[in-house]
């Protein structure tokens, strides 16, 4: 039985062959999903998945878009946005 | 006859800089326009923009300095890259190894001082 911190399922099983010929089991833990685009549902680039405890400490700039919306919308869909506003203003 | 044309006002609607407004300065050809306001003075695809319903009556090739003018007079930000003081780097105190420590400065030995003046008697 795995340890009781193992029987989560945060954790996923990885079989390693030993060199004594053995194959044991390493529990690593899931990376999060991507993050989706908040209209479009798209997979979000430049936005990377990483474990909050590692995400906290990565730099504002490694973790989203340099622009408005960046890390919330897809580019796409930005553009839409923009230019609704933009009409709906003018 | 396009509505791209120079002096048309415009939005930018891609890049780091999307949402800001900026005008038409130069055109190139039925794609691409020079364009310069607050965003900085760069070439654009006019799939890039959305135009507004204003024309500013401006030179084509104007300079960053004409463009901010009219931009201050419609009150409208500018893009300006104003240069940082040169800040001396902090200087790292290197530690050299097997160096001999610095003589430390040593205490002389106080013995009781029995002063010479009479004391102070009230």
């Amino acid at each position: 039985m795995p340890a009781g911190r193992f029987r989560s399922g945060r954790f996923r099983k990885v079989f390693v062959k030993t060199p004594g010929g053995r194959t044991t089991i390493h529990y690593r833990e899931r990376k999060p999903q991507r993050a989706k685009c908040a209209s479009c549902k798209k997979v979000l680039a430049g936005v990377p998945r990483e474990r909050p405890a590692i995400f906290a400490n990565l730099p504002k700039t490694a973790k989203r878009p340099e622009r408005p919306y960046g890390g919330v919308l897809c580019s796409a869909c930005m553009r839409t946005r923009l230019q609704q506003q933009t009409r709906g203003s003018a | 006859m396009s509505i791209f044309e120079v002096g048309r006002l415009c939005v930018k609607i891609a890049g780091r800089d999307a949402g800001n407004r900026c005008v038409i300065i130069e055109k190139m050809d039925d794609h691409f326009v020079v364009v310069d306001g607050a965003t900085r003075r760069r070439k654009v695809n006019i799939n890039h923009l959305e135009p507004l319903q204003d024309l500013i009556t401006i030179k084509a090739n104007a300079s960053h300095e004409e463009v901010g003018k009219q931009f201050e007079k419609l009150g409208l930000a500018v893009w300006n890259t104003k240069p940082k003081p040169a800040v001396t780097r902090p200087t790292r105190h290197k530690v050299i190894k097997n160096a001999t420590p610095e003589p430390k400065p040593t205490k002389k030995a106080v013995k009781n001082v029995v002063s010479t003046e009479a004391p102070l008697t009230t």
